[in-house]
């Protein structure tokens, strides 16, 4: 009994040095859980998110250009982190629209947004911000980021203890972006909206879903899921304590599923806005 | 030269013209006649205006306080600084000197008011000190054109036998005033300091100056940064000293042929951490052409408010205080890639999506409006929207499909429509029409792509409707 139980112990320390040695003998814990342990368990320690590193992320086709599923689900990932410090929102494009970002419940109104010119000064900007005291969360767009530009944010990161995160996007008409090749991030990510499941009896779209899967992960393993943004668009207060990002549990395949009729099978829901009232009487 | 009703007349005249008997105002044809080889030039007031300007700007290396006074004179405000020079008779000295340098005839007066320097230096030997409080013996000897009056109560004066200015004082000041009007006496007044005078200065009287003055001429960059450093330092100090701290630093190079050269840095909250501040000046030093040297700097601090020392957070705690602990990087940012582009969003009470947010300063004060997030919004709002072709065959329902970049979409989930109108109180009640209404529709295509179409316009029949994409949900 006793030999076992210290035998789990070796293993636990062995365990811990592997751990150790795949993060680059970097002791650092902070984590942010996913509130689930199969996804914990993808990443070094088993604790979830790495804090205090940088994420990448991107999408793909249109995606790749507008990066709207990437900006929503980093939004939902670095809710939690606001209450370490501010989020700073840099981007060579001024179309990120912070009303939509409110609805996914991240309060956009002590975000910090920065227009930056050209790539130099996006990844240069970034480096600031995560090197800077204070900053919580910096979120920036960029086309691609070298090995060496990479370091840096990474260096940066562990300076300032703030969590990076790269939105790869590509320039309207450019080429891909750098997504493939070496990278200094610790996860690399790929979004991509998933089809919502409206619930019974309410007309109109579900809570919102992403695709995500974790292409590469710094000491450990890839992994793909269907999250979904329970808490999103509702007036409702956001509970601190649980994640916003929700795993749902894929039934069965997908594909399979008897194809939906391309007309709304549910009325289209009406709010009430002005000159509905006319809307209502010409319908009539 | 200039022509004024209908007659060329000179308007100015330089030293040698004055002494073979020309003067201002004398018709050209008169001043042709008595000096046949006189070199005339048009007069250009716009052009005076701006060598005023350019004069009062370089005389900020003597005093912050300069009013410049058109068309042809200025006034500084040397109360306190005239020992940083060794005295008043030194500071002339520098002046005419300095002026001289460049080729600029100059007359200038001390004395204890504006109207009495004014005085002095207009129809004094132009280089005349006048002891405190003593100005109404100097005064006393000048002619009453040096009060800054009009020409015809000067031309009256003169009529009735006033030649001298002890002549007007003497009189009562019941006829002066009832004779001449009111002028005379504010006059009088201002120039004795009975009646106080509001000068226009160039840039208001600031407290918060500094200027370091050099024994050599410095330009490379290396000394540049060092005396930015230098006097920011000075002034921080004084602004640490009295609990203050500013939002907007400006730096002056005085260049050795008088064009100074500025740079501005602005900060998100007040600071006065020499360091910091010393760190916004030095990349943009770049800007700063020493010429053939710099030989002064001077420092002011504008927007200079209460800065209450604050604690620095517990290191356990996290951080907190709505984000000020990062104003340096703010400013960073702010001044590396300019003002406009850091900014915080604000909510702004309008249903029309584009003018549903407003930009802000960080840091500034935030109104009470907020968005409503049961209204979902998209992530990506773009700025204008994209047409595209969609199939409707029910005209108040959402598409079916729709093609949008090439690609077509087909709409699974909808939910709308949203009715948005244009704010019609804001436009011309004649300008109102019931097609700028936007219907929006939130739809999801088959792969999950969400976005926010609207159709414009009401619905008619026979015209086919427009639809546009608006926004990505993402």
């Amino acid at each position: 009994m006793s030999s076992f139980t210290a035998t789990g112990r070796a293993l636990d320390a062995v365990r811990a040095k592997i751990a150790a040695l795949e993060t680059g003998g970097r002791g650092d814990p902070a984590s942010l859980s996913f509130g689930e342990v199969s996804i914990d368990r993808c990443f070094p320690g088993g604790g979830g998110l790495p804090l205090h590193r940088w994420h990448e992320l991107g999408g793909e086709g249109m995606e790749a250009e507008t990066a709207a599923a990437p900006a929503a689900f980093v939004a939902l990932l670095a809710r939690p982190l606001l209450k370490m410090g501010p989020a700073v929102w840099i981007a060579r494009r001024d179309d990120l629209h912070p009303p939509g970002l409110a609805g996914l419940g991240f309060p956009a109104g002590g975000l910090i947004e920065v227009w930056v010119r050209d790539e130099a000064q996006a990844l240069a900007a970034a480096e600031d911000a995560l090197g800077a005291s204070g900053v919580g969360t910096v979120i920036v767009e960029a086309q691609a980021c070298d090995l060496t530009a990479g370091r840096r944010l990474q260096l940066a990161c562990e300076k300032g203890q703030a969590t990076g995160f790269l939105i790869a996007r590509r320039p309207f008409g450019g080429g891909a972006p750098g997504m493939a090749g070496g990278s200094a991030a610790a996860t690399r990510w790929s979004i991509a909206s998933a089809p919502s499941a409206p619930v019974a009896g309410r007309p109109g779209l579900g809570a919102p879903r992403w695709r995500a899967s974790l292409e590469r992960c710094r000491g450990g393993r890839p992994g793909a899921w269907l999250f979904e943004s329970p808490g999103a668009y509702s007036d409702t207060e956001i509970q601190d304590d649980a994640h916003p990002l929700r795993l749902v549990a894929e039934l069965g395949d997908r594909q399979l599923a008897p194809a939906q009729p391309a007309r709304p099978a549910n009325p289209p829901v009406r709010f009430p806005v002005g000159g509905e009232d006319a809307a209502r009487r010409r319908r009539a | 030269m200039e022509t004024s009703r209908g007659t060329r007349r000179l308007a100015a005249v330089d030293r040698a013209a004055a002494g073979l008997g020309l003067f201002p105002g004398q018709k050209a044809a008169d001043a042709l006649a008595y000096v046949p080889d006189l070199v005339t030039a048009e007069a250009e007031p716009e052009a005076d205006a701006q060598a005023l300007l350019a004069l009062v700007d370089w005389c900020v290396r003597f005093s912050p306080a300069v009013a410049p006074d058109p068309p042809d004179g200025l006034f500084l405000d040397i109360t306190g600084l005239a020992h940083l020079w060794g005295g008043e008779a030194a500071l002339v000295a520098d002046f005419r000197r300095r002026l001289a340098r460049n080729d600029l005839p100059v007359v200038c007066g001390v004395a204890d008011t504006p109207g009495a320097a004014w005085a002095l230096a207009r129809h004094g030997d132009g280089a005349s000190l006048c002891p405190p409080g003593r100005q109404g013996e100097v005064l006393d000897h000048l002619p009453p054109s040096a009060l800054r009056i009009s020409d015809a109560a000067c031309a009256q004066l003169e009529r009735l036998g006033l030649r001298r200015i002890g002549e007007v004082r003497r009189l009562p000041r019941s006829q002066l005033a009832r004779r001449f009007g009111l002028e005379l006496i504010t006059r009088l007044d201002q120039a004795m300091g009975e009646a106080p005078e509001a000068l226009a200065f160039r840039r208001p009287a600031n407290p918060w100056f500094d200027r370091l003055a050099l024994a050599e001429p410095i330009s490379t960059p290396d000394d540049l940064a060092r005396v930015c450093g230098d006097i920011v330092e000075r002034l921080c100090a004084r602004l640490t000293a009295e609990g203050q701290g500013a939002r907007r630093f400006e730096i002056a190079y005085h260049r050795v042929d008088g064009r100074p050269q500025t740079v501005e840095v602005g900060l998100a909250v007040g600071a006065r951490e020499a360091l910091r501040i010393t760190r916004l000046f030095l990349p943009r030093l770049d800007q700063v052409d020493p010429g053939f040297g710099v030989e002064q700097v001077t420092l002011a601090a504008f927007e200079v408010e209460t800065l209450s020392a604050r604690q620095a957070a517990l290191a356990s705690e996290p951080a907190a205080g709505g984000g000020v602990e990062i104003a340096p990087l703010v400013d960073r940012l702010a001044n590396r890639l300019g003002a406009e582009r850091v900014w915080t969003s604000q909510a702004v009470e309008s249903h029309v999506p584009e003018r549903a947010v407003a930009r802000r300063a960080p840091f500034s004060p935030e109104l009470p409006a907020r968005w409503d997030p049961a209204r979902p919004r998209p992530i990506r709002l773009f700025r204008r929207p994209e047409p595209i072709e969609a199939t409707a065959p029910v005209p108040d329902d959402p598409p079916v499909q729709f093609r949008w970049r090439g690609q077509l979409h087909r709409v699974r989930l909808a939910e709308g429509p949203e009715r948005i109108a244009e704010e019609w109180w804001k436009a011309p009640i004649g300008a109102v029409s019931a097609t700028h209404v936007r219907d929006y529709y939130r739809v999801e295509d088959q792969a999950g792509g969400r976005f926010w179409i609207f159709r414009a316009g009401l619905y008619e029949a026979g015209a086919p409707a427009r639809w546009w994409l608006h926004g990505l949900f993402g």
